[in-house]
């Protein structure tokens, strides 16, 4: 029989996240649900030399963790889980015995105790990989568990492609964007603008750093400028 | 309105909530939490919370979703916004499963979280995902 903490990140919780932080509500309780303490999605360049958690770590349950930190003192080539989730296209286990063992088998392990990482491979519709990774203090895999983790770990993932990763390749603008973008062009910063639409300032520059990618372009001058060529706005 | 804050300084949450034990739970769940600094201010209504934001720095304000006598979020955020509060609003609940939950960023809310998720995991979360910059770094000093 499944728990309620079972049922939460994959029962109706699952279809009504619709931002960073549903999400990461939903991938924490998938974590407990499973034994294990931290989570990390991350999204995977094509060859593990390239890799670095200060650029791809996408969504992580770590307080506190400098990822250029983790970046500065590790080499990606001994990362054993980031090597697999780019090499492969199956959940694999990795275990490792502690400081005794030499180097953890990953650089988030950062407790020197026994541990468990769970590596499971994910990709979007159009082919972009991400990866999930699962620590947990675990001496022991349970097997048995790695096709449910897989299975809950795509659910998710493709919820959040949907409501978080698709916006960016979405053509035009939501209304909601063109407002952000109007009142840009009127000279009002992101605090004014979020007085005049009551909304918070995270959000409103949430919107514009939507709307930036969009359009490709990198700051405000160019967006409004992109915006009126494109007649979005007159 | 922008209320300025000291560089440096700590953060600033304010709880609004009409049990004086979420208040007492709450603090529990930050005294966990070593960095950053969190300074947890407390108030049991919306009238109360609407002062508090027009006279102190507040960094992100969690709010019960129910108030007596008020009605749900729906009723309670837009105050905070009409009174010029532009930092992140969390809705807190015991039970977020009500449908008009997914309404929440169209009444000025950033995000609901279930009571019993708070940890001091999520609230880590929090706090690194609404006080972030959000913008490249060509935007930041990029004004029209």
């Amino acid at each position: 029989m499944l728990s309620g903490q079972y049922v939460f990140h994959t029962g109706e919780e699952l279809n009504r996240a619709i931002n960073r932080m549903d999400f990461f509500r939903l991938f924490k309780a998938m974590s407990m649900a499973h034994g294990f303490s931290e989570f990390g999605l991350i999204e995977l360049p094509p060859e593990i030399i390239d890799f670095r958690y200060s650029r791809a770590m996408a969504l992580h349950s770590w307080p506190n963790l400098h990822m250029s930190e983790i970046d500065r003192k590790s080499k990606p080539q001994q990362d054993q889980p980031v090597a697999h989730l780019i090499k492969s296209t199956v959940a694999a286990v990795f275990l490792s015995d502690g400081a005794d063992a030499g180097e953890p088998v990953s650089p988030l392990m950062i407790d020197e105790e026994p541990g468990c990482v769970v590596a499971v491979p994910l990709h979007t519709p159009s082919g972009k990989r991400y990866g999930l990774l699962l620590i947990g203090t675990q001496d022991k895999a349970d097997y048995s568990d790695i096709g449910r983790i897989s299975y809950e770990a795509s659910l998710i993932f493709q919820r959040y492609y949907e409501a978080i990763l698709s916006l960016d390749s979405m053509t035009g603008l939501t209304e909601r964007e063109i407002q952000i973008v109007r009142w840009t062009a009127e000279g009002k910063t992101s605090a004014e603008i979020a007085v005049i639409l009551k909304l918070s300032e995270h959000t409103v520059n949430s919107y514009t750093a939507t709307v930036l990618r969009k359009l490709q372009v990198v700051n405000r001058a160019q967006m409004v400028a992109t915006a009126i060529r494109n007649g979005l706005i007159t | 309105m922008t209320v300025n804050r000291p560089a440096n300084s700590s953060i600033r949450i304010l709880l609004v909530d009409d049990d004086p034990a979420e208040h007492i739970l709450l603090s529990r769940k930050l005294s966990a939490i070593s960095e950053p600094k969190i300074d947890l201010d407390f108030v049991d209504g919306i009238e109360a919370a609407v002062r508090h934001v027009q006279t102190t720095a507040i960094d992100i304000i969690l709010l019960d979703n129910h108030l007596v006598p008020n009605n749900d979020f729906r009723e309670t955020a837009p105050r905070l916004r009409e009174a010029g509060y532009t930092g992140p609003i969390g809705i807190i609940s015991s039970d977020i499963t009500g449908s008009y939950f997914q309404s929440f960023p169209e009444y000025g809310a950033d995000f609901r979280i279930g009571k019993d998720e708070i940890d001091g995991k999520a609230i880590s979360f929090i706090l690194e995902e609404f006080l972030k910059n959000m913008l490249p770094d060509e935007c930041n000093d990029d004004t029209l």
